[in-house]
């Protein structure tokens, strides 16, 4: 087993760029601010919880002459304190705005960030029709002169409510009691779903309930649970669905064609995911045909899906980053779990993660294949 | 009361005047690095505005060998004037004076400045220092004392409690909860000050972990030898695996010192470095070399840490001078370097130094600055918080509107006051001294013969005098109290006249009213005595005839000021007038 150290050195090689922070509270949220901003928020269950707007470290924002830039650190920009856990926290563009969801799932949470002190303060919530004990809301963000949220536990209590007039601006008023596992804008008046059990639907919000969608459960699926994000290129060709399961299984759809996957492929990751809740594929915003996936152990796996078609029953990852697993400073009996994973908008090969032992990465990883 | 001034929002210096309970301490004496004239030094006229600072203070405390917390010091002593007691751990005594000279030689030496203490004003000044242990409880005089404790961040650095009665105050100084190689992190016990003052400087920031800096400077050193290059570095790598397959080298001179204080002092380093200081021997560097200045011409790749580190003086100046025209080389710079040297410089953006006899160094080798400074980060802050359990709590070295969102936090969880005051500006902060009274044995018995024993949880109200006499405090019974004083028992008795229309003779008005209180008051002892009173326990009833009216009878009613409820009563029932009674 390979000391941390080891680890280290190894990793000179592997990554351009490599920072480890640890927060007071181990967040499964990753959201940006504009390209320099992101924000984590912890999700412990019966107890507060911290909120922080962070600033990534300078260093990360030069190309040149890094080393006299030497701020290492994230700086805390903002906080808040939540009285109940955060599991997903959206900020509404051009705002000062931000949207959390989480436990106990009756309703959410609006927050306002100030303008002049270091503070993020509660200023609204919004009711969720539906009770469910265990389950909480998805959200998007509907951006525009008026904002709204997109939010919904199941299909059958998808709403838009308006985020000024707090007025239901759009219900999908059907019955359907599909869970979701995730929801995206794709434009102002489009939205894609993704339910646990696989379904995938693309619906038009000016048109009455009438999604583009794959019909019923795969019949080969037995419980596996799934999530899905859009690749952001609109609707127009090359636009690509990717389809992530809690036993590996990696599909690839075009929105045109919902019902046969492009690719379908097996991932080489530990499973079942220990937390299904936390599987999460992203696309990266400035690579062609890359995307992350994580949620399974404490690794994030970058794969090239380029050329990728029909059934593929091995497939390598293009990279790994282990650093979660090497450097958990807790040495608890249970190995750390990556909570989420998040592209940096702007630099190609960087991402962040973080993991149940409250650790945050950055990384910058060096593409082997290419490097000369 | 605590009062604290000075060392608020700007981080520079340090200097922290505490009054608690009738004592004035001083907390750090620092220099601002940032200025070159008398700004660096803190206004010392805010402490008093008459009188000697001997006479006004009763102690300084010195948290650690940082310029910035102690670069006043020679200063504050010699040339302001100050002769009282100065306490500092052992290993910063140590080095304190060292650093001082340092600078004193770059200040007045290189730059030509007046107006700065002198070699022989910081060796008076050190004269004045008294050096404590960690966690030795010293008495500074029959009142205040002061105990230090382990802070982590550099070698000798301590945390202060001082404490006068049943106040206290703990100062942190700089510390980290974050073990490193070399150092443990700060602890404290359960002290539950009334205040803890801590430095906030990393309050709202989140640090890289050591493990990544170091892995960066490993990173530069390795892009720097595999493109043939050379490297000096300042501070030291503690990693062990370094895979460099090129010379390594130690610059003698401070570095050699730096080890040997380290030896010296390697009770300050927390248990498991103890340990391994015995396996490994970290400290001597197996496979790193000592260097010669030969060596500097060598061809070919090579490392060589060196201090010290701001390159002003010695091998590290003279090995920077021979790499510093080859684009190929790098230097790594430590976290801070003084103005006027040749470090600050070249961080600066400097790349044309002027060096001795006016020759020109054309700086084109990379320039890479490395901060391994440990302060602890909000994280760090809480948990220290924690550890201490503080009444209240004191930011100090941070910035106001980026504070705030610590502050509530602080608030929330410890359910305590947190004050962010600026530089100059006083808190007062009200403590609630805890004061012992003594009760007499008598009293006691008293009240417990009087009823019910008392319940552990409800209080009992009970009546005493409470006597102030030399210090002492003591509750005894009244009677014991104008015994023990020599004074006469007054009695106070309240007499009241109520009217009453009544032909018949006083005799008679007396024996209705007697009639009619023994029936109406059936808890109480009426009587009626033979002089034709009547009484209601203590209280007295008499009926008079009115000087003019002999139709009307005029009661007068007595009772002592302890029947003043019963009083009352009796003469708003009596007011009401008497029953009819059949003649």
């Amino acid at each position: 087993m390979q000391s941390a150290e080891d680890w280290l050195v190894e990793s000179l090689r592997l990554y351009q760029d490599f920072h480890a922070f640890d927060l007071s509270g181990a967040t499964r949220v990753l959201e940006w601010m504009g390209d320099k901003g992101v924000f984590v928020a912890g999700y412990e269950l019966l107890t507060k919880n911290e909120i922080l707007h962070l600033i990534l470290p300078l260093r990360l924002s030069v190309k040149e002459n890094q080393g006299l830039f030497p701020e290492r650190d994230f700086k805390v920009c903002h906080g808040g304190i939540s009285d109940t856990s955060v599991f997903d926290l959206k900020h509404v563009p051009d705002t000062r705005l931000l949207v959390t969801s989480g436990l106990p799932g009756c309703y959410l949470k609006v927050w306002q960030i100030a303008e002049d002190r270091d503070v993020i303060q509660a200023t609204d919530t919004i009711a969720v029709h539906e009770k469910e004990g265990s389950l909480w809301s998805r959200m998007a963000v509907f951006s525009s002169m008026a904002p709204g949220i997109l939010h919904g536990v199941r299909l059958s209590g998808l709403r838009i409510v308006d985020l000024e007039s707090q007025k239901t601006s759009y219900s999908s008023g059907v019955s359907d009691g599909e869970e979701l596992s995730s929801l995206q804008v794709l434009d102002a008046d489009t939205f894609a779903f993704c339910g646990t059990s696989g379904r995938l639907g693309i619906v038009d919000i000016r048109q009455k309930w009438a999604p583009v969608e794959n019909l019923g459960p795969n019949p080969e699926s037995g419980g596996e649970r799934w999530c899905a994000e859009v690749r952001d290129r609109g609707q127009g060709p090359g636009s690509c669905i990717a389809s992530l399961a809690s036993n590996g299984q990696l599909r690839l759809l075009d929105p045109r064609n919902l019902c046969h996957p492009v690719s379908s492929a097996q991932c080489p990751v530990s499973t079942p995911s220990p937390d299904p809740d936390l599987l999460r594929v992203t696309w990266a915003p400035r690579l062609d045909n890359c995307l992350a996936i994580s949620g399974f152990d404490g690794t994030v796996q970058i794969y090239d899906v380029t050329s990728w078609d029909g059934q593929r029953s091995q497939v390598k990852p293009l990279f790994t980053h282990r650093g979660h697993i090497f450097l958990d400073e807790t040495k608890m009996e249970t190995a750390p779990l990556v909570t989420t994973h998040t592209w940096h908008p702007c630099k190609p090969r960087t991402l962040l993660s973080a993991a149940s032992d409250a650790s945050l990465h950055v990384w910058d990883w060096v593409d082997l294949q290419t490097a000369c | 009361m605590p009062e604290l001034t000075g060392a608020g929002q700007d981080v520079g210096r340090s200097c922290i005047l505490v009054s608690i309970a009738g004592k004035n301490v001083m907390l750090d004496c620092g220099m601002h690095m940032g200025y070159n004239d008398d700004r660096r030094f803190p206004d010392f006229s805010y402490i008093t505005q008459s009188g000697r600072l001997t006479d006004f203070l009763d102690c300084v405390i010195i948290s650690h060998f940082h310029l910035d917390h102690c670069g006043a010091l020679p200063y504050f002593s010699e040339m302001v004037g100050y002769d009282g007691p100065i306490y500092m751990t052992h290993p910063t005594q140590a080095i304190c004076p060292i650093l001082l000279e340092d600078y004193r030689k770059i200040a007045v030496d290189k730059k030509g400045e007046a107006n700065f203490f002198t070699s022989q004003m910081i060796k008076d000044c050190m004269k004045k220092v008294v050096a404590v242990h960690l966690h030795q409880t010293v008495q500074v005089d029959d009142e205040l004392e002061i105990k230090a404790y382990y802070a982590g961040h550099v070698l000798g650095a301590a945390m202060f409690q001082i404490k006068v009665g049943s106040e206290s105050v703990v100062y942190t100084g700089d510390y980290n909860m974050t073990p490193d190689r070399h150092l443990g992190a700060a602890w404290i016990d359960k002290c539950r000050p009334n205040l803890l003052i801590t430095e906030s400087t990393y309050a709202t920031t989140i640090r890289d972990s050591k493990r990544c800096r170091e892995r960066d400077f490993l990173k530069k050193v390795h892009e720097t030898v595999e493109r043939g290059g050379k490297v000096v570095a300042a501070g030291r790598l503690g990693m062990e695996r370094m895979n460099l397959k090129v010379p390594i080298y130690f610059s003698t001179g401070l570095t050699e010192k730096a080890n040997h204080y380290y030896k010296l002092f390697i009770t300050w380093t927390n248990q498991k470095i103890r340990k391994t200081f015995v396996q490994r021997n970290m400290f001597e560097f197996k496979h790193i070399k000592a260097f010669d200045r030969a060596f500097a011409d060598n061809p070919g790749p090579m490392v060589v840490f060196a201090t010290p580190g701001m390159l002003h003086a010695g091998q590290s100046l003279q090995i920077f001078r021979k790499w510093a025209g080859n684009e190929k080389n790098m230097v790594i710079m430590p976290g801070y370097c003084v103005q006027g040297t040749v470090g600050h410089k070249i961080l600066s953006g400097q790349r044309k130094l002027e060096m001795e006899g006016r020759q020109v160094l054309e700086v084109k080798m990379q320039v890479e600055y490395m901060s391994f400074s440990a302060h602890a980060d909000a994280k760090g802050i809480m948990q220290l918080v924690g550890q201490a359990e503080p009444e209240c709590v004191l930011l100090v070295h941070g910035e106001a509107k980026k504070m705030e969102f610590l502050r509530q936090k602080i608030e929330q969880e410890f359910r305590v006051n947190c004050y962010m005051p600026a530089n100059g500006e006083t808190v007062t902060l009200p403590t609630s001294p805890s004061i012992p009274v003594g009760i007499s044995l008598g009293l006691l018995k008293r009240e417990m013969a009087q009823g019910l024993l008392p319940e552990a949880k409800k209080p009992r109200l009970l009546h005493g005098t409470l006597i102030m006499k030399d210090s002492n405090f003591r509750l005894v019974s009244s009677e014991q109290a104008l015994k023990d004083l020599g004074l006469a028992e007054h009695q106070l008795r309240f007499t009241c006249r109520v009217h009453l229309q009544d032909t018949r003779k006083e005799q008679e008005t007396a024996l209705r009213v007697y009639s009619h209180l023994k029936n109406t008051l059936k808890d109480h002892c009426v009587q009626h005595l033979p002089d034709g009173s009547v009484t209601v326990e203590s209280i007295l009833i008499q009926a008079a005839a009115h000087s003019e009216d002999p139709g009307t009878k005029v009661l007068l009613v007595s009772w002592t000021y302890q029947d003043e409820e019963l009083g009352s009563f009796l003469t708003s029932l009596l007011k009401n007038g008497l029953p009819q009674t059949p003649s």
